[in-house]
Parts: C-alpha cells; structure tokens; sequence
C-alpha cells in the first residue's frame, strides 16, 4: 500500500509562487474578491509563509515556505471532527468529505498548519472562468470546509487509466498539479513505503526536517535545506 | 429550618404539573398538528421527486428493447466509452442516421426522427442516470476491468420501451455493500472528491 508524500527543497525553491497558481486553478478554488480578502477570508490549498533562514544578527535571509497540507499520519483535525467527515484513508491521504462537512470549524482551528479554510460564501467566478472549472474537483458550498488533497483526483484518474492498462502504479503516474508546475523542480511526490523512491531517497537526506514535529502529528510533507532556522515571521 | 427551606414549602404542591395528564381540548389540537406535520413532512421527503420534480421529456422517445432485443444491437453502437472512458456517453444522430435517414417502419416518432435527422438538428438528450459532482465513477473501471454487467446498475432497462422520465442514482449503499462484497477499497477518497 502506498504512503505518499511530497518533499520541498527550500534550497532550490525560488518563491515564484507558480505553486500556488496552479493548484488554484486545478482545484477550483475560487478568487476571495477584495472585501473577502480585506476581511482575512481569502481561500489558498497551497500558501507562502515567510520565515527567517540565518541566526539573529546576521544579515536577514527571508525564506518563503510553500505550505500545502501536510496530510499527517497522525492528523489532530481528524480527531475533533464530530461527523467523521474528515479522515485518513489507507494510502495515508486526509480526505475531506464535503458532503458531509457541517461547518463547525474545530479541524481549521486543531490543525496546527492552519492549512484548513472555511467557505464563508457560495463560490463565485468572474464570467467566462465559470465555464473553464474542473469537472474532477467538486466545487465547494458555502458552509464547508476545505484544504489541500494532494489532488486525490488525479489518483483517481491515475489508477482508472493503469487499471484499463492493466498494469501497477509506476512513480509519475500520480503527481499533484503544484508538483507539476514548479519551474525550479524543487517539488518531488511518490510513495514513502517504496524504497526505491525519490521522496523516499530525500527523505533520507542530512537536510529533510518537517514542520512542528515535536507535536507528533507526523507530517507526511518533507522540506529539505541546510540552512539554520529562526521563526516564522 | 432556614429561610431556603422556608421559601420552599411556600410554593404549592403538585403546581401545574397536574394539567399534563389532562391535555384537554388545545392539547388535542396541537398534537394533531404535530401528527399532521410529521406524517406530510415524511410523505413529502419520501415522493419529493413525485411531487416536485416534473417527468423529463427526451427529444426522442427511444424504445431500448426494440433496437437492443428485437434488432440485437450492442449496448456500445450508441453507448460508445464505456470500455475507454469513466463515462459511456449518448449516441450522435449519426449513430441514429446510420439507420434512420430513410424511414423503416410507420411510426410516427420514427418519422420525426427521420426529419430531425434531415434538418441536421441535434439530439440533446438529457442524462437521468447520474451521481453528484462530488462522485467519482468510471465505467471501464466496472465494465472493463471488473466485468460487471450493465444490468448489474442499470436494471433492466434494455428492455424498457420508453425512455426512463425520472433521474436515478445509486445510493452510496449500493457502491459500498458491493465494494465490500468484492474487497474494493471503500475510502472515502476512491470515491468523493
Ligand atoms: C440504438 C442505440 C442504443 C442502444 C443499442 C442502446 N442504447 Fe441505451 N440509450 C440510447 C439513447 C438514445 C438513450 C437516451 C434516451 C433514453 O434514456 O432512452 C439511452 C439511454 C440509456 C441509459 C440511461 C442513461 C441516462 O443517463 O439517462 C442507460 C443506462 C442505457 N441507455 C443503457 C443501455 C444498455 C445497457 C444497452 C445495451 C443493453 C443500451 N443502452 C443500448 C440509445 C441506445
Ligand atoms: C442498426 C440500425 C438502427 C440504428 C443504429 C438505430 N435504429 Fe432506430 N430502429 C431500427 C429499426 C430496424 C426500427 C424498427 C422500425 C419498425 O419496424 O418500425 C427502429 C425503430 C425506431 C423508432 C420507432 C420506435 C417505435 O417504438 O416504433 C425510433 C423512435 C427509433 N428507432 C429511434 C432511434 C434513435 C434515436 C437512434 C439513434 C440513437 C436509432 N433509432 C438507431 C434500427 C436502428
Ligand atoms: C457498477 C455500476 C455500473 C455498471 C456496471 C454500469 N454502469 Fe452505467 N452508470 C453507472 C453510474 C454510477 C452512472 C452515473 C455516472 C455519473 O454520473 O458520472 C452511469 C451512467 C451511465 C450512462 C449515462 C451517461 C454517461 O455518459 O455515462 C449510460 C449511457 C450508461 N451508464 C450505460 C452503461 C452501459 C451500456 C453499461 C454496460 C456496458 C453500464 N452503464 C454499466 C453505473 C454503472
Ligand atoms: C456490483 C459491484 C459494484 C458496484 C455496485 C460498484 N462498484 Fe466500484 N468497483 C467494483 C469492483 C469489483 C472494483 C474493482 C475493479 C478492479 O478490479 O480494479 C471497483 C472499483 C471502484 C473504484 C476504483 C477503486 C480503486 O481502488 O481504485 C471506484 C472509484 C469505484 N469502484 C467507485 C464506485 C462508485 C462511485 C460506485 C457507485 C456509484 C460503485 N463503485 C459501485 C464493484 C462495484
Ligand atoms: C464506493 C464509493 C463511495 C465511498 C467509498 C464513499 N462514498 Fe459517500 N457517496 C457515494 C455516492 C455514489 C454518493 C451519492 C449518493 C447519492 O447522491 O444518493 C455519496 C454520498 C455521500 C454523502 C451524502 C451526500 C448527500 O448529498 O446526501 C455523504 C455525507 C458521504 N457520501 C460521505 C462519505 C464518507 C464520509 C465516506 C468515507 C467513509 C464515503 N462517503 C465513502 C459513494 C461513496
């Protein structure tokens, strides 16, 4: 069974932000509109946070850290949810069931990522983008909750087609549009329970560390870099 | 006694407590209503799609047992992905026009078939067997690599005379009880998305 993951190289990351476009668009997230943003209600699966790289003193080295979720083996959202509809499913992925969603905000607030948003309003798009949305990702109503699903979609899609072809999942036939997308190749994903994968290569390097993993959420998002760590700013 | 206790045995026994074994004539009146509530509420819930819904009308009365039993045509002459695709999709009228751009029979459907199909003008047919956009569902999936018989999900509708006029989806039952049947994985992320 596969357990998959994605590993960020902050070295190699240039900040560029395609990342965060193109997840966007692959998953139907819809534009926040100014008062919306103005109002801190801006919906992103994939966001930049900005953190310190270097010792205090020293010349500030601002670092922008590509935050998706991190679809923990352990996920703090999943045990506060009072309707199952967020959960862990085999491959380790952490779904998030929007039919099911009632709206009551605890996993955004158990979440120590804070990659969890809540649809205050019914989605809109401005009018000829209505017509270009994704039909694989279902778009959201007002009153749920949403993040990152390391595109689910596209594994289901990956394993309908190799499926037809009779033929096992290989490494690159499931990759999430962020993945996809970055120019400094600086994003890889596969299957932490395969040896011989890439995530799994890297997740073996000096450099791989995780985000907050002290609080034993077991992230399954691996960032690498050699440089000393201050806080977020 | 102190003064709680005082207060206490100031208030009259059995109060208004008694009037609750005695609903009397307005009591009677509201649980009536209650019952009134309840009882449309469930039959309103249970026939909504009888009631609210009015019966699809496609553009052209297809009779599937006459072409699939009678004139033994392949579900795929009209239904052409199910073995390629997630979905199965609905015939072109030039699947129709292979047939039918001379009459073969006196119906008068077919008739108009025959002139629609003269005019160049589309068959728009509208999908009643569908699930949410939150589902994720693939024929060659079921049909191809599972081997699963159309009438498994379908019914029998190969041999319906008239096009079905009411949308039909499988319950989430359906999919899991046989997922489960099977040893398919039933996560929620094999289906929602
Ligand atoms: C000659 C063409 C033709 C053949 C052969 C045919 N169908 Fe159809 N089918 C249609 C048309 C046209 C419709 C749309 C109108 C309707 O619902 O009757 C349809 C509709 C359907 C629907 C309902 C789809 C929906 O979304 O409403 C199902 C299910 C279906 N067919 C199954 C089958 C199966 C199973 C077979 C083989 C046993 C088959 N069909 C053979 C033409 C055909
Ligand atoms: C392989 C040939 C073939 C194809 C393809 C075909 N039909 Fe027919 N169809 C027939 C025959 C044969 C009859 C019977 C004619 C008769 O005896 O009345 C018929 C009859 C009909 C009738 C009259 C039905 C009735 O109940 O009397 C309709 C309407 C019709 N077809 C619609 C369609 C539509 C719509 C399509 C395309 C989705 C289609 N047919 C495709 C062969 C075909
Ligand atoms: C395991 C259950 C299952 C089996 C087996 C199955 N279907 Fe379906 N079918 C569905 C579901 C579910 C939908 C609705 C799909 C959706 O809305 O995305 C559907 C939709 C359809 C439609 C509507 C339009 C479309 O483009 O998909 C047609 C036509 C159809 N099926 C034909 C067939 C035929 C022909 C077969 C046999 C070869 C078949 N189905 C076998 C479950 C099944
Ligand atoms: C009659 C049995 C049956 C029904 C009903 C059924 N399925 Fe399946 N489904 C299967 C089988 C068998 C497989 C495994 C196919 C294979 O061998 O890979 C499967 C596989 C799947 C997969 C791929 C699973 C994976 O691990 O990749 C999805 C998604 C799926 N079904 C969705 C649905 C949905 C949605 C419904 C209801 C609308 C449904 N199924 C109804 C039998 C069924
Ligand atoms: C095998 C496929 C399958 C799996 C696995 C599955 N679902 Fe579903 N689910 C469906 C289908 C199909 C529907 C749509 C049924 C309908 O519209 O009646 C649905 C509908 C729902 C609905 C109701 C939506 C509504 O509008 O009434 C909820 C809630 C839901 N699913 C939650 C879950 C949760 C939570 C899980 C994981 C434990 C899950 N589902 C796993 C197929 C599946």
């Amino acid at each position: 069974m596969a357990r998959w993951s994605m590993v960020i190289d902050l070295d190699r990351c240039t900040g560029c932000q395609a990342c965060v476009v193109a997840c966007q668009v692959e998953n139907n997230v819809p534009p926040a509109g100014a008062d919306q943003a103005a109002a801190g209600r801006t919906i992103s699966w994939m966001r930049l946070a900005p953190f310190q790289n270097g010792e205090h003193g020293t010349r500030p080295d601002l670092k922008l850290v590509p935050i998706p979720c991190m679809h923990c083996d352990h996920p703090p959202c999943i045990k506060v949810c009072p309707v199952k509809a967020t959960q862990i499913g085999e491959e380790g992925l952490v779904a998030q069931v929007y039919p099911r969603c009632i709206g009551c905000r605890y996993c955004t607030t158990a979440c120590p990522y804070t990659v969890r948003q809540f649809n205050w309003r019914r989605p809109e798009w401005p009018q000829p983008m209505e017509r270009g949305l994704s039909p694989d990702v279902s778009v959201r109503p007002r009153g749920v909750v949403e993040k990152c699903s390391f595109c689910h979609h596209r594994l289901q899609r990956a394993k309908d087609k190799v499926s037809a072809e009779n033929r096992p999942l290989r490494e690159g036939d499931y990759v999430p549009a962020c993945v996809e997308s970055c120019p400094a190749e600086a994003m890889v994903f596969g299957d932490l329970d395969d040896p011989r994968s890439n995530v799994t290569r890297l997740s073996q390097s000096p450099r791989a560390f995780r985000l907050l993993e002290e609080l034993g959420t077991e992230p399954k998002v691996i960032y690498l870099s050699k440089g000393e760590w201050g806080g977020e700013v | 006694m102190n003064a709680r206790d005082e207060q206490k045995s100031a208030v009259p026994e059995a109060g208004p407590t008694h009037k609750w074994h005695h609903p009397g004539r307005w009591g009677a009146v509201i649980i009536g209503f209650l019952a009134f509530t309840v009882i449309s509420a469930t039959a309103a819930v249970t026939l909504q799609d009888r009631i609210f819904r009015r019966p699809v009308e496609q553009p052209i009365k297809f009779n599937h047992k006459l072409h699939v039993e009678d004139n033994q045509l392949g579900c795929s002459t009209c239904h052409e992905y199910y073995e390629k695709e997630t979905f199965s999709g609905l015939p072109d009228p030039d699947v129709c026009a292979f047939c039918h751009s001379e009459k073969q029979g006196d119906s008068e459907e077919e008739a108009r078939l025959v002139k629609m199909i003269a005019d160049g003008e589309a068959l728009e047919w509208k999908s009643l067997f569908r699930q949410p956009p939150h589902v994720f569902y693939s024929h060659r999936r079921h049909v191809l690599v599972a081997k699963l018989e159309c009438k498994t999900c379908h019914g029998d509708i190969a041999s319906t005379t008239a096009p079905p006029t009411r949308v039909t989806k499988l319950r989430m039952q359906d999919c899991i009880d046989c997922h489960h049947q099977k040893n398919v994985s039933t996560d929620c992320t094999t289906c929602h998305r």
